[in-house]
Parts: C-alpha cells; structure tokens; sequence
C-alpha cells in the first residue's frame, strides 16, 4: 500500500509517499516540490551583491548564509596569498549573530513545532499547554524566541535578512550600550531555559549526565522525554549514525563519526548528486521527483545537525543518552535543546569578549575586480547543521556559486539502494504520526533543501 | 535605547515633521463618523473567536498602559490624528470579526518569521489571540489533510469575507512546475487564483508577492512574478520591503477593520500611511547628508561616527518606507541604524537595480521617477544633480499615484 502525506508547518511543504507493508513504513520518499534557482540567479552578478541574495535563500538561517558568503569571498584573498586580517571584534560579531540566530530557531522550532506534535500523541490534560497557537507554552516560547533575536537586531540592523557583514569585517560598529542591551536579552533567554525548559538552574543542568537526571525536574523537558518514552520515540528515527560537522566555532568541532571512530573532514571528498532530481528546463523524468539534490562525503550518506555536533564536540550528556538510544527522534531532539542551553551559555561569554578599541572593519588591499580568477569554499554551522558554499569569480563577477545546506545532507533523495539519512530514519515507524515526528526531528526547511 | 512608539508618534504629529499627513478637518470627521458606524456594525456580528483583546490584555498581565500607548502610536502610524485612538481601540478588540487566510507560495518563509515579532502587545496576544487566522500553513495546528481540509472550509465558510495574505511569488515558467502544493500538485497560479477569488481583498506581504522579489532577479530562472501581475478586479494591497515590516502589516488589517475599506494606494498599490514618502525623509543619519559628511569606506571614522551612508551605498533617497520610524523587530533597531545602508528592499526590481555595494553616485542606477523632490535641501540637491542621479520623487509619485489608485478611501 502507498500512501501520500503533506507535511507542512515546516518551513513551506514537504510530500511524503509511504509504502507500507505489514503496518510498517517500508519505503518513503521525501519530496520538496518549490524551487527558486538561487544559483542560477547568483551568476554573473557582482560578487558582493551575494551578500544581499544569499541570506534570502532562507528566512530563518539567513545569517548563516551570509556568514558564508562573506567568509566564501575572504577564502578568496586567502586563495591567491593576500589573506585579509579579520579583527577578533569582527569575528565575536559573527559569531555571536550566527549563534542568536540558532537559538532563536530552536527556541521555535521545538516550541511551535516539535512540542504541539508529540503533545498530540497523548490524551492527558496536562500537555494542552503545548497546544499550537492556543497552549501557554506555544505562546511562551514564541515570545521567548523573539526577545532573543532582538540581541542580534542590536548590531545587525534587523532579522531576519541582515546583511552586516562584509569581507574584511562588519559593517556594525557597536557601543557599550549594545553590549549591555544584548546581555540583558541573553540573560532574559537564559532565564526563559532554566524557568521553563530545564526547570533548574544552568549549573545543575551542566552536572547532569543521564536522561535519567532529568525525571527529577517539572518543565518542558521532562515532559518531552516522557511523551517520548510513552510513544517508543526513543526507538524510532534511526538512521546511518553517521555524523558529520564542517567547521569549529567555540562549541562545534569539525570532524565526522562513522560506526564509533572520530575522523578528519577533506572538503574535496563531498561531492552533489542530482540523479533524482528534476532540472530546470527540462521534462521531468521518471526516476525525478524532487528539487532536492543529494549530498555525499566519500560516496556515502551523513548526518549534520546538533547531534552530530554534539557527538563530534563529546558533549557528556548527549553522548550519554547516544550510548544508550542510539540516533533516535528522543537523541536528535534532546541534542538540540542541550546545543540551545550550551549556545545561550557560550554566547553570554563571547559577548563578554568583545573589544570595542578594536576595528571592525579592515579594507583588503587588493580589489577583488583586480583578481582575474579565483575560487573558494567556506563551512558555515547553520541551525540544521553543516552549510557550505563554493564561488567562483572572475574580476569580482560570480562564475559559479554552488550551495550546499545541511537539508540537502538530511533530507535528499537516496540513490540507489542508498537511502537518504531521513528516509531511512523514517522507514519502519508504524503510524504517519510517528513518521511526521521522526522527519519533524530533521527540523525541516524545504525553501533551504531546494534554493 | 530610543523608544520606538514614542518615538513613532512624535514623528507623525511633531509640526515640523517631513510628512505632511494632514488632509483636513472635514476629512476626518466623515471617516471618523464612517468608521463609528462600521463598529458597531461589526460589534453586533458574532465573534469568530471567543477570546477578545480586552480578555487578552486582563489575562496575560499586558499593562494597560502599555496597551494605550500602542494604541496611539499605531493610530499615528496609519496618520490618523488623536481623536480616532478610542476607535483603533476598539478596532482592535473586533479584530475577531475578520477572517485572515495567510498563504505561501514562493517564498523563503522570511514574512512569517517577522510577523513572529510584530510590535507589541506581543504578535500572539495581537493577532492569534484575536485575529481570526483561519489558515496560516506555519503556525497553525493542524498539518497535512486536516490543514488542506481546514483551508477549504475557510474559504468556503467566509466566502466574499476574507482578507487573503500571500508571501512568495509565484513561478510561470515551464507550466508553473516550479511550485507546486498540496496532495493535488495545484500550482501556485492555480492555487492564488482559487484562494483570491472569493477574497475581500488580497494583501501581497513582502517584495516576493509584490514585485517577484528575489526569485525573478535576473535571468528569472522560474518566471516568477508578483500578485499583482496576476489578480485582477479585486482590492489589492501591496506591502513590499524584505521582509514587510510587521507594524504595516497590523496597520492594513486595523485599518481595514476599522473602515471596511483598503487605505489609500500609490501607484504601486503600496499604503501611503507606510510607504507615502523615503526613509531618506525621517533618517537619523539626515543631519549628516545635508552637511555633506559621508562615510566614505566602512570602518572610517565617518563610519564610527555614524555619518551618512550614501556614498557607501544606501538607497534611502529612493526608497518609499517608513523603516526609518518604526524599525524592525519591535522597534529594536534597523540597517542604517548599524551603519548598512538601505539596499531598497520595498522597491520594484531592488534585488538588480539597487543591490549591495553600488553607490547610487558613479553607479548607472535610474531613479523610479526623474526630477528633483522640494524637500532635498540646497546641499543634497547639488550632490544629487551632480552625481547626475534622478531621485526617487515623492510628489511625482504622488501624483502618479493620485491618478492611478483605484481604492481610495471615498470623502
Ligand atoms: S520578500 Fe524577502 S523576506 Fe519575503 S519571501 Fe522574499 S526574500 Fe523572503
Ligand atoms: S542616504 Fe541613507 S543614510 Fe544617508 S540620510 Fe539618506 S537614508 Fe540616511
């Protein structure tokens, strides 16, 4: 038996066509059915008008695009010797925008997404409050959410879509006042974790090294771990358990994972297919059934995501729950909340560190239009996971821009008897429901997956 | 930090304010009449929802206060003068009575997320509270069959009653393959025009919706176009910019529910109330541009010392917007506020026109329209003429707009 099902409150639509056989999923595919041909438009614009279009390929991980962009166009400087020297206020700046951003997303995402679901799965009283729209906590996380990423609105102009940095820096050069007023929205976010998320304070959390830890408090979490519990959450979702993170920041390190074994990334081992996927101008084919290209390191399929970070980084407690319930929906979710506690925690210090004596900008010393030809690639780390972008440019015009976002790793086509890494977590749940969730714990964004 | 509804109101009735936004006392005492008359009428109807703002405002401890202020910057935001706050007041505890389908086509969710953090009393107080929002794809409850189902009831239910949102543009090319939804594979085309066929109006949400946005930058890859190339014989309200500014978006459904009727339209079908004159108009950087001191790279000390961005690039002499008052997230801040520059993000074709880095002055930009405006100064007016670059013209615009908008509200 097939059957066909629209996900949506994800960012845009996602159809997923299941076959059934004895009341399993046996086989599914994921199809992303709006495309916007991002790298088509980029070519041959101006190479930092990509500083104005990237961001908008998505609405939610705009800053990470533009993180991209910006440090895509400094890897080119790098390419042809002339590195440009970026002030450590201008890298905090980045760094700290990029982590609002994501902790703003996920403040969202299991708020408005993930908790309303699971909530659904039981009929208990207690868990209305997780009710979309209506339910208090629907309402408080939203309101979190957005009280948060009024930090980055302090130095970025504005969110979503802000285009503050620039090669050689930031544009934004804030004051003393803006440091003060961005802690306050951290501590605000922070407060927001312990009262409602974790139910304890930071530190108590940061002591924890088993689920079990968390039987002992009364808030979000422990709710989520019980309707987990209840509907065998933490059996379903599994997929390669094989991890892969691009790049370092102060919490994430790059690396990949196979079976158990931490290994070194080669950028040039990443290759993109499209076999399964419709071309633009052309009739689709058979075997074409989404916008979606597959991406592969060394061939094979791999998980990005907070959970990968987490087990690459060996965060304890997600480590912990790993060792136990393998890459199940309860792990992936669980890794991040515990990357969102980390993150506001982190953020909080790096703001902290911010220099204002130091410049924000450094103007290159070599034009890019005096560079005849060049190319480069940049790692990002997004919301959902590894993001990666690869220019090339000639007298400062784009020949060639290919992106590559962690949907395209989670959620492509598979090829071949290779499934992709949320198709083959998907398969063997036993109810659509469950299904959802399990693509749900992926966090979703079809207008990344398909740019 | 500046208080953005203080400072909102200020802008709109200082006297010495750019805008003129004055129509006359006649005017407004017939709107004013107009609008106690639509009401009550609206009050006798029956609740869509049964929670009310009054309810909101008790029981989620929104100070009352703070609610009048809000109130009263909003009324001066869509320029009303003082006398009708009591009604924007009541307006927004019938918000309940109208019907709002939100759809998306072609977009990167970006509206959505902005509207998240509309002004506060805080946007789920506001409008998921007390907005009826009978389908809105991200946020609402139900997903997969029920949502289609619940999306057909809406429609079918408040036939003619509707206000229907689009974000996104909508793909033409190759049949519309480029975008399709739902279980069905309807295109977006099919699916705009199905959804505003029964609409009482249709309000396209940030410059993918109004003018193809992104998505048609150049070569097009999709053919994608904006709402208004494709819905016809139908009130149509453009609210550009990247994404729309959320205060605009609250602004168009207040003021619909507060007259019945669309709010006066450039020729662009833009709100005046919004996009009636240039962030160039109320920039704080404004000073600096009239004493002809530029920061001429970033990071200079021009920069540092918060000078104009004009020769860095900004676009606010030829933008229409009120980004400069009200600002983005809850009034926190807003690009030239951290030394960006504005990249026209409410005009038609901004994503080739104006994009990054070009400095109007020395960049072969055309102005949306030719001649000089009165209000640029004797400097601004040398520079302008100088670097030979047309400036985006508020009163021809006007004028334009005057001829052209269909949905005036009646005298
Ligand atoms: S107008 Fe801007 S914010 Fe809106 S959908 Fe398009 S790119 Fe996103
Ligand atoms: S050119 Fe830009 S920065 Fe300068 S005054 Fe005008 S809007 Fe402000």
């Amino acid at each position: 038996m097939k059957t066909l099902n629209i996900i949506e409150r994800i960012e845009g639509e996602a159809k997923l066509v299941c076959t059934w056989k004895e009341n399993k999923i046996s086989d599914a595919q994921i199809q992303f059915l709006n495309f916007r041909g991002f790298e088509y438009i980029l070519n041959n614009k101006p190479a930092l008008d990509a500083l104005i279009y990237t961001p908008r390929i998505c609405g939610i991980c705009g800053q990470a695009h533009l993180k991209a962009t910006a440090e895509a166009l400094e890897n080119i400087y790098k390419s042809i010797n002339e590195p440009l020297y970026i002030t450590d206020k201008a890298k905090l700046l980045r760094e700290i925008g990029l982590n609002i951003e994501i902790i703003d997303s996920h403040i969202k995402w299991f708020y408005i997404f993930i908790m309303p679901d699971i909530a659904k799965l039981s009929k208990e009283q207690k868990y209305l409050k997780y009710e979309a729209l209506k339910g208090e906590s629907w309402r408080k996380g939203t309101y979190a959410a957005s009280e948060s990423i009024k930090a980055l609105a302090v130095f970025a102009g504005q969110w979503p879509h802000t285009s503050y940095m620039i090669p050689g820096g930031v544009m934004s050069d804030p004051t003393l006042f803006d440091i003060i007023t961005m802690q306050n929205y951290m501590d605000q976010t922070l407060h927001f974790l312990e009262k409602e998320l974790i139910g304890t304070d930071i530190e108590k959390y940061f002591s924890f090294d088993s689920e079990l830890d968390l039987d002992t408090l009364n808030a979000t979490l422990s709710d989520f771990k019980n309707l987990c519990f209840e509907n065998d959450l933490h059996i379903l979702g599994k997929s390669y358990n094989s991890h892969i993170t691009l790049s370092d920041t102060s919490l994430f390190e790059s690396g990949r994972i196979e079976v158990k074994n931490r290994l070194l990334v080669d950028l040039s081992l990443i290759d993109e297919k499209d076999i399964n996927t419709f071309k633009i101008n052309e009739q689709k084919k058979e075997n074409e059934y989404t916008w979606a290209k597959t991406a592969l390191y060394n061939n094979k399929p791999y998980e990005t995501g907070p959970l990968s970070r987490a087990l690459i980084s060996n965060r304890k407690l997600i480590k912990n729950i790993h060792k136990t319930y393998g890459d199940s929906v309860f792990t992936r979710v669980m890794a991040r909340m515990d990357e969102l506690i980390n993150l506001v925690f982190i953020t909080k210090k790096l703001i902290k560190q911010i220099d204002l004596s130091q410049e924000s900008y450094i103007p290159a010393k070599i034009d890019l239009k005096d560079i005849e030809s060049a190319t480069s690639i940049s790692t990002v780390e997004a919301a959902r996971g590894s993001l990666l972008h690869k220019v090339t440019i000639e007298n400062a015009i784009i020949k060639d821009y290919d992106v590559i976002t962690p949907s395209v790793w989670n959620l492509g086509p598979g090829i071949g008897d290779k499934f992709g890494i949320a198709q083959k977590a998907i398969i063997g749940a036993d109810s659509i429901e469950k299904a959802h969730i399990i693509l749900r714990s992926f966090d979703v964004c079809s207008v990344c997956t398909t740019h | 930090m500046v208080d953005s509804q203080d400072m909102v109101k200020k802008v709109f009735t200082q006297k010495s304010a750019r805008i003129d936004t004055n129509k006359g006392e006649k005017y407004y005492n017939n709107l004013f009449e107009k609008a106690k008359q639509r009401l009550s009428i609206l009050k006798k109807q029956a609740p869509l929802k049964d929670i009310d703002m009054v309810d909101v405002i008790e029981t989620e401890g929104i100070n009352r206060r703070d609610f009048i202020k809000w109130v009263s910057a909003t009324t001066a935001t869509l320029m009303l003068p003082s006398m009708f706050e009591p009604l924007v007041a009541q307006a927004t505890e019938l918000m309940n009575r109208v019907p709002v389908v939100w759809i998306e086509l072609q977009d990167c969710a970006g509206n959505s997320e902005a509207l998240l953090r509309s002004a506060s009393p805080t946007v789920d107080d506001l409008l998921f509270d007390v907005i009826s929002l009978e389908f809105h794809e991200t946020l609402q409850a139900a997903a997969g069959h029920d949502a289609d189902r619940q999306l057909e009831d809406a429609v079918e239910h408040f036939k003619g009653q509707y206000l229907l949102f689009v974000e996104g543009a909508i793909p033409m090319a190759n049949n519309g393959m480029y975008g399709t939804i739902g279980a069905s594979g309807e295109t977006f085309h099919e699916h705009l025009m199905r959804m505003s066929k029964d609409a009482a109006a249709v309000v396209a949400v940030g410059t993918c919706a109004t003018f193809g946005g992104i998505p048609a930058a150049s070569p097009n890859p999709t053919g994608a176009v904006g709402v208004m190339d494709l819905v016809k014989g139908k009130p149509l309200i453009n609210i550009p910019a990247c994404p729309a500014n959320p205060a605009n978006i609250v602004g168009v459904i207040l003021h619909y529910i507060l007259t019945g009727q669309v709010p006066e339209l450039d020729s662009l079908l833009r709100p005046k109330f919004a996009f009636g004159y240039r962030i160039h108009d109320n920039c704080e950087r404004r000073a600096h541009f009239d004493a002809g001191e530029f920061v001429e790279e970033f990071g200079d000390d021009g920069a540092k010392n918060n000078w104009c961005l004009y020769k860095v690039g900004c676009k606010g002499p030829m933008t229409f917007n009120n980004c400069s008052i009200i600002r983005y997230n809850e009034g926190t801040n807003w690009p030239v506020g951290v030394g960006r520059g504005c990249i026209g993000c409410s005009e038609p074709d901004f994503w080739d026109k104006y994009a990054y880095q070009r400095p109007m002055a020395g960049a072969n930009i055309k102005a949306p329209t030719g001649g000089v405006e009165k209000t640029v100064d004797e400097f601004g007016l040398g520079l302008l003429t100088a670097t030979a670059v047309g400036i985006g013209v508020h009163a021809v615009a006007s004028a334009v707009a005057g001829k052209k908008s269909e949905h005036n509200e009646e005298e």
